[in-house]
């Protein structure tokens, strides 16, 4: 018996509405520097399928071996990240990944990592715990630069890359996207993040766009 | 009188003379050009006097072109932005600069505290250690406050700083320091090699003295040399140049500090600009090509206005195309500084005199004095005239014959001293090089840094593009790229002999070896015969060395004046350690953008934006905000938290608790280590349950508390306490990682993944289940208190449901997906309004708690074992686990020890405070009779008394006993009655109805 009236989101199995981290902090629009196109642009990676999978003691070879089979990716050694059938894979740690997904939207992924990966992994759901910033544009590494001590240069931090690191004092988790760098911070700091990046970003020109 | 530049030379200078920058200094208006510095544009309109000295209130003049200044100090800016003690030469004009000087009353030119330079006698070195040692007690009140009115230099705003300031980080394969000769070849080798360079400068413009000398490099005036090679590295895509730029610092691990004045040159920042940006850069190679710093020879009165380093007047005179005085007097003991006499002459300056101290003649100066019209006199200066700028100077010559001359520039020149003071910021030891009687780099350099230039003593032009070129080289070759042959030989060394002359014996007045600190060839000598014999401790006694300058223009002469004073070898005596930073760096700069709120970062639970809604005020918890109370209009804070209690003890209550820390532990071994971590058994849990645990430290102590909750045979889920839980996830790991790495567990933190409520209160089922889809039964059969399982709740979001009380009463935390913590509070309210519910803050918990005789933050405080908080009974015997056996240490078993009870104050009315301490009825209030102290306290609306709990000596064998409670602090004393710490419902009975 459903007790509010609220719309049902897509890859969503609840009835109830989701809230970003960033509500009532960040709304659409310019910020900073107001001339010329944006230095800057930032967005919400909404729904999400975010989970941690830590390899069972002696079962890494085989955890190898499912992610291959079930996903045609190969789980990286290092900071760095495969992709694979809607499912990228970034090295956090000795035997540990983090998952994201477009596709497997919020709980799927989780759900379905436990599933397949039964017995060789421990799954653990992160899609609520954590809000993933797309943060693009030509002043992009200069803006990062001002809170994350990681070398952006291309050569360096290749498509794909990934870093465990803080964020002006944020644990944050970070890769890399084509020319794109993902965000991955933790839900309840979504107000300091964007407090953080508005400053960091004005010199530039800050576009926050919102997606559906 | 404004535009009247009367010693601005035509037609020399990098100055932008086709526009005009007006700007005032004390009060009176004057104008330069873009590209001055405050310096040279109050040179260029004959102002020679700009400052008080610290101590003798004396007159000063501008000494130096650079960052090594330690007079021409003044305040910049007014209002908030004030800065003091900014070095005017390295100010950058800006049209409608306001500059004040410094140190004086009731002006520059009319000082009331000069006349302390009559008492000069009485203010040598130590003064106020000898002076002002008696009374002690008027050191603070008097003494302190009396000298910090009468010294010191400027003052700050004491307003809010109203610009931004922000860090930023930087990667590079090769740092080049400074750019001049050597720093621009460096950068150049290493960037053409294909290397990431960064060139940092500190000054506006690239260049460093090619700037200021009439050099010429392959057949082109230097300066044009320079402009070049920075247009060449501009066009390189690799090398980023930071201007106003100094690398102040040396770290570990290839890392460097710098600081850069983004806005510093503008009346105020740029919308959306920082007014300074503090940098980590980060490199594989450095090249440190700081250049020199020119060390004056020391003479009575050589503090008077007007007396200048020779290097400096060539600056101010080919960079800036000022004269800084009409007629002039060289002073030098070394062939570099003749060029001053050749400039100034080309300039139209007359040139009196070249004064050489040196033993034997030279020819060469000889030479250059004929060719500049000035007599060449090998002698001394003895004395200088002119207190606000001086008039005249005495010579006395080697054979003993003293004449006067005639000047108002008295440049001077003891040879130059490598600026290798980052070469030491790791511990390094600069080695002393006897040929060119200077410090320079030793052997022990920081990771990857190589020196050129004159900052590794290669001070002749050619030696210093050579070097220059030569390291930025190596620094690529390093990096692995593969330079091209280099382009300029090395120079055939140029280590001409040196005869260093350090100061003027027998000369009239008082020489000063640090301007800045008044401290004079005297004071050094005195702490000589006073014993003092390191440079360190002479620094901390005399004061030399020390402030804004460090002693960049005094150290080695004062080292020279005590190794003579204690017939040592100068070699022998050593330097002070030069530490970061390089310059001055501004708090801001080291703040960045954290200041005020954003200080750290702030973490907000799923339910803050409704709280707000509710009018909650608010607690900082660890990073947390947390709903401290919801007051209603018109109530006074007690009266709110009473309400909050007393609904939640009547109706319903609810409370976000989606800050304790959780933890994920799954695995095969997931109950092993948790039975090796909480001092209770955990391996035999049954599924579906949650059981209350303490894990100890090593050493016994209690370490944090929190309910446990089995969600699957490999899977559970712990709680800890909102403070520690980052502490109790490293103590996991930790317990994973080095003492049991053959378990078989993973544990990750979901603090962040679930917002959770408590839902407390003899209607709190009725909410839930309101809550709930159909077909679930959360009934007191089937879902038990201590039970938990997962559900789905308001039309299939997942939920995990735990029979938890905190509060005493029937109680469930339902947890979601944070993303749905929002909707999920206005659900909770909405299903609970027919109920009377009403949320509760941390307040109304801690009451709550208290009344239940929970144990929580100040109880858990460290210093107390499971024993003390009367837990004892919890900890299992038939395993072993974390702090048992630490535990049972004799003093931690005595009988005596202090635990944890209830009190209740004989008047119901009476407020016990925390803090407060207890000894018996009868007793005094002293350390000798203490016998605990009051952890907790609150006013129990159930009970209608204030309780507290306490942890007293003995305490639970004395219920009934009463206690005298002591708080010296307020001066209260109060009798309270001992007794269990379960004031409310001590059966339990609420929980499981």
């Amino acid at each position: 018996m459903p007790i509010l009236s609220i719309r049902k989101e897509s890859g969503s199995v609840s009835n109830l509405e989701s809230t970003s981290a960033l509500h009532g902090f960040a709304a659409p629009g310019r910020y900073g520097k107001r001339d010329g196109d944006a230095g800057v642009t930032a967005s919400e990676r909404k729904n999400l399928g975010l989970a941690t999978i830590a390899a069972r003691k002696g079962q890494e070879a085989a955890l190898k071996a499912a992610i291959q089979s079930a996903y045609g990716a190969d789980l990286p050694d290092g900071s760095t990240s495969a992709v694979g059938k809607g499912v990228r894979f970034i090295g956090i740690g000795p035997g540990q990944w983090f998952a994201v997904s477009d596709s497997l939207a919020n709980e799927a992924l989780a759900d379905e990592l436990s599933t397949k990966l039964q017995g060789l992994a421990s799954i653990a759901d992160h899609s609520s715990g954590r809000a993933v910033m797309r943060i693009e544009g030509p002043a992009v590494k200069d803006a990062l630069a001002k809170g994350l001590a990681i070398d952006l240069d291309p050569r360096v931090f290749v498509d794909g890359a990934a870093a465990t690191s803080t964020l002006s004092h944020m644990g944050v988790l970070l890769w890399r996207d084509g020319d794109a760098y993902d965000v991955a911070l933790f839900r309840s700091v979504g107000g300091s993040f964007w407090g953080w990046l508005r400053a960091s970003a004005a010199e530039y020109g800050l576009e926050f766009v919102t997606t559906s | 009188m404004a535009g009247t530049q009367i010693n601005r030379l035509s037609g020399k200078g990098l100055v932008d003379r086709e526009k005009t920058a007006h700007f005032q200094f004390d009060g009176e208006a004057f104008s330069g050009h873009p590209g001055d510095t405050l310096a040279s544009a109050l040179l260029a309109n004959g102002v020679r006097l700009v400052g008080r000295s610290f101590k003798y209130h004396r007159p000063r003049g501008i000494l130096t072109a650079g960052s090594e200044e330690p007079n021409a100090l003044v305040e910049l800016r007014n209002g908030a932005r004030r800065e003091p003690n900014t070095r005017a030469t390295t100010i950058e004009l800006y049209d409608g600069l306001d500059a004040t000087s410094q140190n004086r009353w009731p002006s520059l030119r009319l000082d009331v505290l000069s006349v302390n330079q009559l008492a000069t006698p009485i203010f040598g070195a130590g003064f106020y250690y000898k002076t002002f040692m008696w009374p002690a007690a008027f050191w603070e009140k008097l003494y302190e406050p009396m000298i910090r009115r009468a010294a010191g230099l400027g003052y700050p705003s004491k307003l809010t700083d109203p610009d931004h300031y922000e860090k930023s980080n930087a990667f590079c394969d090769v740092l080049v320091i400074g750019s001049g000769a050597a720093g621009l070849s460096a950068a150049l080798a290493a960037a053409k090699a294909g290397a990431r360079v960064i060139l940092c400068e500190e000054d506006f413009e690239l260049g460093g003295r090619l700037l200021a000398e009439s050099d010429e490099i392959d057949g082109k005036p230097a300066q044009e040399w320079a402009r070049a090679a920075a247009a060449e590295l501009e066009s390189l895509p690799d090398c980023r140049i930071m201007r106003r730029t100094t690398v102040f610092g040396a770290y570990d691990g290839g890392v460097y500090g710098a600081v850069e004045r983004v806005s510093d040159h503008l009346p105020v920042p740029p919308e959306h600009a920082p007014r300074q940006r503090l940098w980590r850069i980060v490199a594989k190679q450095s090249v440190l090509c700081a250049g020199g710093i020119e060390r004056p020879i020391l003479f009575g009165n050589n503090d008077r206005p007007g007396v200048m380093l020779a290097g400096a007047v060539r600056t101010y005179v080919n960079r800036f195309g000022v004269a800084p005085g009409r007629t002039a007097v060289v002073f030098a003991d070394n062939h570099d500084a003749l060029r001053t006499a050749t400039d100034l002459a080309a300039a139209g300056v007359a040139v009196r005199a070249i004064v050489d101290p040196r033993p034997q003649a030279s020819a060469a100066a000889e030479q250059v004095a004929g060719e500049a019209g000035a007599l060449y006199i090998r002698g001394g200066i003895e004395n200088v005239r002119g207190a606000h700028g001086i008039k005249s100077v005495r010579v006395k010559d080697a054979q003993g014959g003293s004449k006067e001359f005639d000047c108002d520039l008295l440049a001077m020149s003891g040879g130059w001293n490598p600026a290798l003071n980052l070469t030491t910021h790791l511990g390094g030891k600069p080695a002393w090089d006897s040929a060119l009687s200077c410090l320079v780099p030793g052997e022990d350099l920081p990771p990857g840094m190589q020196v050129a230039g004159a900052a590794a003593g290669q001070f002749s032009l050619q030696a210093c593009l050579a070097s220059g070129e030569a390291a930025g080289a190596e620094a690529a070759k390093h990096c692995g790229f593969s330079p091209s042959a280099l382009r300029r030989p090395a120079p055939a060394q140029d280590r001409a002999p040196a005869t260093p002359v350090w100061y003027v014996e027998n000369s009239r007045g008082k020489a000063f070896v640090d301007f800045q600190n008044d401290v004079a060839v005297s004071d050094v000598k005195l702490a000589a015969r006073e014993g003092f014999r390191v440079p360190d401790h002479v620094k901390r006694y005399t004061t030399l060395g020390m402030a804004t300058d460090q002693g960049k223009t005094s150290n080695l002469n004062g080292a020279a004046i005590l190794a003579e004073a204690t017939g040592r070898y100068l070699g022998a005596v050593g330097s002070t350690t030069f530490r970061p930073p390089y310059t001055p760096v501004s708090i801001g700069a080291l703040a960045g953008h954290h200041r005020g709120k954003d200080f750290r970062p702030t973490r907000l639970a799923p339910s803050h934006r409704w709280a707000e809604e509710q009018g909650a005020v608010f607690v900082e918890v660890g990073a947390w905000m947390r709903a401290l109370m919801y007051p209603r209009p018109g109530e006074a804070a007690q009266e709110t938290v009473n309400r909050e209690v007393s609904n939640t003890r009547t109706n319903v209550g609810v409370c976000d608790v989606s800050t304790l820390g959780k933890i994920d532990v799954q695995g095969p071994d997931a109950g092993e280590l948790l039975n090796r971590v909480y001092i209770n058994a955990f391996a035999k849990l049954p599924v579906g349950k949650a059981r209350y645990g303490l894990m100890l430290r090593e050493d016994g102590f209690a370490m944090d508390d929190g309910t446990t909750a089995r969600l699957a045979d490999d899977h559970f889920y712990m709680t800890t306490t909102t403070a520690n839980a980052v502490k109790v996830s490293q103590h996991l790991e930790f317990c994973q990682q080095v003492l049991w790495p053959e378990l078989d567990v993973q544990t990750v933190s979901a603090t962040e993944q679930w917002a959770q409520y408590a839902v407390a209160g003899p209607k709190a089922r009725k909410v839930i289940e309101a809550l709930l889809d159909a077909g679930q039964d959360i009934s007191n059969e089937a879902f038990p208190y201590m039970a938990c399982g997962k559900f789905t709740v308001c039309g299939g979001t997942p939920a995990r449901i735990f029979r938890l009380s905190f509060s005493g009463e029937l109680a469930y935390e339902i947890g979601v997906p944070a993303r749905y913590g929002d909707v999920l509070i206005r659900a909770i309210m909405k299903a609970g309004a027919e109920h009377g519910i009403a949320p509760y803050g941390t307040e109304a918990l801690g009451v709550m708690r208290i009344e239940k005789g929970h144990a929580a933050g100040p109880e858990l405080n460290g210093q107390t074992t499971a024993h003390d908080l009367g837990l004892g009974k919890m900890a299992s015997t038939k395993k072993d686990f974390i702090g048992r056996f630490m535990g049972e240490r004799e003093a931690l078993n005595e009988a005596g020890r202090a635990a944890m009870v209830g009190l209740k104050p004989l008047n119901p009315k009476t407020r016990i405070a925390s803090g407060s301490h207890l000894v018996k009825r009868d007793a005094q209030a002293t350390g000798a009779n203490d016998e605990g102290y009051v952890t907790s306290m609150a006013y129990s609306p159930e009970l209608e008394t204030f309780i507290a709990l306490a942890l007293l000596s003995n305490g639970p064998a004395r219920m009934g006993e009463v206690v005298k409670v002591c708080d010296p602090l307020r001066g209260n004393e109060t009798l309270a009655e001992v007794c269990s710490a379960h004031f409310v419902d001590p059966e339990g009975e609420r929980l499981r109805v």
